[in-house]
């Protein structure tokens, strides 16, 4: 049995630590932390100046201009990691702008909007997952379905943009905290503040309860096979990361229409394509099995922070962005091939 | 075992069908507790089935099951594990992209509130592993540990709960036999903890260590219950295989091809130490022209192996294969091909067929593989070559634009054939090449391969049928464990009979007989 024992007990413990710090399933996010820290730095160099180019409003305003696709790429990331997909996002975040630019008008309360437009994502999400669980229909197909789907919706409820007025509304939408002043100043506001809270959850979900740990079982890529022999249920979890997902995209949809103010369904078209990058390059592995909720918090970073550089470049063209975020996604793929091949 | 004590579990009938096949029909089961029950029978004869239904993988059709005196229907594992029904399944049935702790603990993790402590789920999951002996660190992902250590993470897995019944389903495949001994320790010691266990295993050796009492299947029905020290292992063999020593001794051996020493100069085939970690030992292997040679042995005692890495289809990891004379790696079944060796798989509906092409298209396939995927052959030398196997190997209905599935399955053995046979192939390895066809159609395809082997041929023919091995081979080599084992010269005194009491053998009386 001596070739099957590894005396721990005289291992240093640094060597432990290292080799976890190591550990192949990091690796895919440490590249994205590592593209970060070098988007960073090349920002520092080309635009540092005076008060430099890390700054908390650089922060602040990527958290702003980035909330609903960071809580978008958080019900994506569950959806990824049980070798999913879900393409329905986009066409969620048009449909529940909408519904909350014409159901407002009609003197609902707001919080009963707001609701509406949550429940409508999970609804969207639902179905899409008992198309993927109990028909067995591929989440490509499901989830593709329902984006024509929500699309078609939004389409019906209107074909213009319609201008949210609502007071109410417009309040929580301008409603923000300002730390600091100039360069160094920090502005919090709603939507980053309903993201942050997401991530904290969907972390906590993911890494600390049992669910969390199927999803990834699931992954594995034996149709819960295993998951099942081990008395956990596969099919509710599958399930449920539709429905997470779906909810996830509401609440976008809210923050979207904070954003902008508006509703419009030709909005996020392709927004589930971002969402899908930001976490892909945040490490999550395409192919289901592998990821981390914080890896996709670094991705959709990335994906903001390669907009910035783009227009601090001056090329103000939005299609530099698809072809700088079209090039770190094929790397980071290529990079997870390599992860993934050594595994087998 | 006194038969004093009530079984903790009983399964009465046990009748499950599932499309097309009744895997499993009226079968009866008890398990005491502190003994270990050995589940025996051939791949396919409702071992796997028979243990799904225990722990609730699978709802029986008919039956009954009683647990602890209590009647039940489990619709979930889940189910099954709060009954204490704990199982180690055959392929390491965890999931590698979590760490160990967790496939150690998961269902069963330590949980401040709804969120799992992962601090004490780590020192749980360690305790677990060193009652086993086994000292990993409990942080790390299960895949990127050997298939042993698994192994044994799921056995760990299995004792966290508090199992009256643990199922072990060929816990041993990939073990090594230090790894087997220590095991078998602490099987001991569940046991004298009162621990039922049911022990599913192909070695006989590991059987008659450590079962008491065993049960055996043959084609999803009971044969019977016996005491392990009441039922010799030839015995045991025949049950298994299910004929009477008698009525195996008396089915004649015909047309034997009395192996003079004709072959001479340099065999077609040639192994020397060829093996493969964990599937079957290093064996050598010589193949003359015109030569058929049988391998016979259990299903899952390493024939199939064996063949796969003649053919390519696995990588040995040991020894070296010359094919007339000349060292040859095969990394892939294509160089294989491009060697003139051939291969019919055992498993016809996954690896042979393609049911939805036609005749003629399944016929094509190999001669399109020969000749690489860019050039194409001729249609008329395709309807050349269709023509020409359909008639010599009598491949009814004659109708090349048939969709091969609506064939019988014996026509489909021919068409598979006549695929690899269309490569002119130098050497063919046929794997179970008449499983499942009526008795005409098996003569036939005996016909061809003798035929074939006339025409100088090297054949490698493997068959659970002895009398068919019998019937066209010259040399017969025993597989008996992983271990390719004696060499047998066909003659009217090997008998299906002398086979068996061959594969029951232990190794050593096999090394001094």
């Amino acid at each position: 049995m001596t070739t099957l024992t590894s005396p721990t007990s005289t291992t240093p413990r640094w060597r432990t630590a290292l080799r976890r710090a190591t550990d192949r399933r990091y690796m895919p996010v440490a590249g994205s932390v590592l593209t970060l820290v070098l988007m960073l730095v090349v920002g520092e160099m080309r635009y540092g100046g005076s008060s430099g180019f890390l700054t908390p409003r650089l922060v602040s305003n990527l958290l702003v201009d980035n909330s609903y696709l960071l809580v978008l790429a958080i019900g994506m990331t569950f959806v990824i990691i049980t070798g999913g997909i879900d393409l329905s996002v986009g066409a969620v975040v048009a449909l529940t702008g909408l519904v909350i630019a014409t159901l407002l008008p009609m003197g609902l309360p707001l919080p009963v909007v707001l609701l509406v437009a949550v429940l409508i994502g999970s609804a969207m999400g639902l179905i899409i997952g008992v198309m993927v669980q109990v028909f067995d229909i591929q989440p490509f197909i499901a989830s593709l379905g329902v984006m024509f789907l929500a699309r078609g919706l939004a389409n019906v409820v209107s074909v213009n943009s319609l201008a949210i007025t609502d007071e109410g509304f417009a309040s929580l939408a301008a409603w923000n905290v300002t730390f600091g002043e100039k360069a160094n100043q920090f502005r919090l506001n709603a939507a980053m503040l309903v993201a942050l809270v997401l991530l904290i959850v969907g972390f906590y979900l993911l890494h600390y309860t049992r669910f969390g740990r199927t999803v990834y079982g699931v992954g594995v890529g034996d149709a819960g096979n295993a998951i099942d022999l081990m008395g956990l249920r596969a099919g509710r979890t599958v399930l449920w990361v539709y429905v997470i997902s779906g909810t996830c995209a509401g609440i976008a949809g809210i923050l979207f229409a904070l954003y902008t103010k508006s509703g419009y369904n030709l909005t996020g078209i392709g927004m589930e394509l971002d969402a899908i990058a930001a976490v892909v390059i945040g490490g999550t592995i395409l192919t289901g099995g592998g990821g981390y909720i914080l890896g996709t918090a670094v991705g959709v970073m990335v994906y903001g922070l390669i907009q910035v550089l783009i227009s601090r470049e001056g090329l103000g063209e939005a299609w530099w962005t698809k072809i700088f975020i079209g090039a770190v996604l094929l790397v980071f793929v290529i990079v997870q091939r390599f992860l993934t091949a050594r595994r087998r | 075992m006194s038969q004093a004590t009530s079984p903790v579990v009983e399964m009465t009938g046990i009748t499950i069908e599932f499309p097309g096949v009744k895997a499993l029909d009226g079968v009866d089961f008890r398990l005491f507790p502190g003994e270990v029950h050995a589940l025996m029978g051939e791949n396919g004869a409702g071992k796997s089935t028979l243990i799904k239904v225990l722990t609730g993988v699978y709802q029986a059709g008919a039956g009954r099951i009683v647990v602890d005196g209590v009647e039940r229907t489990f619709s979930g594992t889940d189910e099954a594990q709060e009954a204490g029904i704990s199982t180690v399944y055959q392929e390491v049935n965890l999931v590698g992209n979590l760490s160990v702790a967790e496939n150690v603990m998961l269902g069963h993790e330590p949980r401040t509130g709804p969120f799992i402590s992962w601090r004490a789920m780590r020192r749980a999951a360690r305790e677990y592993l060193a009652r086993l002996h086994v000292d990993v660190d409990p942080g790390a992902e299960l895949s990127s540990l050997s298939v042993a250590v698994q192994q044994l993470c799921a056995i760990a897995r299995a004792t966290v709960v508090d199992a009256k019944v643990l199922i072990l389903d060929e816990p041993t495949s990939s073990l090594q036999k230090n790894e087997v001994d220590e095991l078998f320790a602490v099987v001991r010691e569940l046991k004298e903890r009162g621990v039922a266990i049911l022990f599913v295993s192909h070695f006989l050796d590991q059987v008659y260590e450590i079962s008491d009492r065993m049960t055996v299947l043959r084609n999803g029905r009971l044969v019977g219950e016996y005491l392990t020290p009441e039922l010799p292992r030839l015995e045991l063999v025949s049950k298994m295989i299910g004929r009477a020593e008698g009525e195996l001794g008396s089915i004649e051996a015909r047309a034997h091809r009395v192996a003079e020493s004709a072959h001479d100069g340099t065999p077609r085939v040639r192994a020397v130490g060829l093996g493969k970690h964990g599937r079957v030992e290093p064996f050598d292997l010589e193949l003359f022209p015109g030569q058929i040679v049988g391998l016979v042995g259990l299903l899952g005692s390493g024939r199939t192996e064996a063949a796969r890495l003649i053919y390519g289809a696995d990588r040995p990891d040991s020894g070296e294969l010359e094919l007339d004379g000349k060292r040859v790696r095969l990394p892939h079944p294509n160089a294989a091909l491009r060697h003139d060796v051939a291969f019919s798989s055992e498993d016809r509906k996954r690896e042979g067929i393609i049911g939805d092409l036609t005749v003629r298209e399944n016929i094509a396939l190999a001669v399109q593989t020969v000749r690489g995927v860019w050039r194409r052959v001729p249609k008329k030398e395709i309807d050349e070559i269709v023509d020409r196997f359909m008639e010599a190997l009598n491949i009814h209905p004659r109708n090349p634009a048939m969709l091969l599935k609506n064939l019988s399955g014996g026509n489909q053995q021919k068409v598979l054939l006549a695929r690899w046979l269309a490569t002119s192939p130098k050497v063919l390895v046929l794997d179970e090449p008449t499983r499942g066809i009526d008795v005409g159609a098996k003569a036939e395809v005996q016909r061809l391969v003798i035929e074939l082997a006339d025409r100088g041929m090297s054949v490698l023919f493997i068959s659970s049928e002895f009398e068919e091995v019998l019937r066209v081979s010259e040399r017969v080599r025993i597989v008996r464990d992983r271990v390719v084992a004696d060499e047998l010269v066909n003659g009217p005194e090997l008998t299906s009979q002398v086979l068996v009491e061959r594969i029951a053998q232990t190794p050593e009386k096999g090394a001094v007989a």
